[in-house]
């Protein structure tokens, strides 16, 4: 198989992978176009919004700003909101490595808490690829930017998307691919107190810091475990 | 017009988070760096679950989500299969609303 046949079926597999995703994406993305359409967006802003920013959390709380706030608060906040991405991007990094500037630009664009999630786990299982993470991110895309758009131009005619616990997709796929990384019981306690330190987190501080200060944490624990590990063993 | 600036903008803040790291730390890194690194997809993928899963309304609560989110994990844990941890999850959540827990 040629290098592009062989990505092409990676990009396949990887917009698969964002399918089980669907409803829980399209549940939010209904729900931010009917915010948007509140707060005196046309759809076409809304569809602009998504596919310019593409930052789910971040438009959502853009919108509860809009008329309130000028435009430096309204940036400022989604710096604030996507710091997380930082540390996302620095795990998946060691994994793209050897691909070209432009193939790495282009995953950055898009790349989600879902994508991201869905890909690194991939690469964990020894299945991932760069073909893979495009797919992920383009398939959470197209979904993400239709969804939005359709919210929008139907307003308030559909039920509340909430009503039928569609935000619970996220964190139940979360879990599914959370467990490829537990390999061992050193893991599964990075997993248990950055889990811990997140519900702190998310109960004391604004936004989304609670990931950061999680992921921080939680794989900071791992690394000095690991070296008390290794010290008692050698001693 | 306006407010295509300030999409422009929020993208370029954005966009700023998700290419930094992945454009620095593009080549050689320290041992200890990576090896830390290894542990930061557990630590991210666990903190996007708890709070979701135990606190859905802000309040540590044990409710619905949680369980929901408990089946979800030994389906997870058992199949390692995204699509049925999602349906298992949603399965539980939406037995226990029809019967009014």
């Amino acid at each position: 198989m040629t290098r592009e046949a062989e990505t092409v079926r990676e990009f396949r597999r990887g917009l698969l992978a964002a399918l089980p995703l669907a409803p829980g994406v399209i549940a939010f993305g209904l729900l931010y176009g009917m915010m948007a359409r509140q707060v005196g967006f046309t759809s076409w802003d809304a569809l602009a919004m998504s596919f310019i920013v593409h930052a789910g959390s971040a438009q959502f709380i853009a919108l509860g700003m809009w008329n309130v706030t000028g435009a430096a608060p309204i940036i400022l906040t989604t710096l604030v909101v996507n710091l997380r991405h930082l540390l996302m991007g620095a795990s998946v990094a060691p994994y793209l490595r050897g691909l070209s500037p432009l193939w790495k630009a282009s995953l950055a664009l898009w790349m989600s808490d879902e994508s991201y999630a869905l890909s690194i786990a991939a690469y964990e299982r020894g299945e991932g690829s760069h073909g893979y993470f495009l797919g992920a991110n383009v398939g959470v895309g197209l979904t993400w930017w239709a969804s939005g758009w359709v919210g929008a131009v139907l307003g308030t005619a559909i039920p509340d998307p909430t009503r039928y616990g569609l935000e619970l997709v996220f964190p139940l796929a979360f879990l599914g691919l959370l467990m490829a990384f537990l390999k061992d019981r050193l893991h599964l306690a990075v997993a248990g107190f950055a889990g811990l330190l997140a519900l702190l987190g998310a109960h004391f501080l604004p936004g989304k810091w609670y990931v950061i200060v999680a992921g921080l944490a939680g794989s900071s624990a791992g690394l000095l475990l690991e070296e008390v590990k290794r010290r008692w063993k050698k001693s | 017009m306006e407010k295509i600036l300030i999409f422009l903008g929020m993208a370029l803040v954005t966009y700023f988070t998700r290419c930094t790291m992945i454009a620095l730390l593009g080549r050689e890194m320290p041992p200890l760096l990576r090896r830390w690194l290894r542990y930061v997809p557990a630590a991210v993928l666990a903190a996007l679950v708890a709070p979701a899963a135990l606190a859905p309304r802000g309040q540590l609560e044990l409710g619905v989500q949680a369980w929901a989110a408990l089946v979800g994990a030994v389906i997870a844990w058992r199949t390692r299969n995204v699509l049925w941890t999602i349906l298992g999850g949603m399965a539980v959540f939406w037995i226990l609303r029809v019967i009014g827990l």
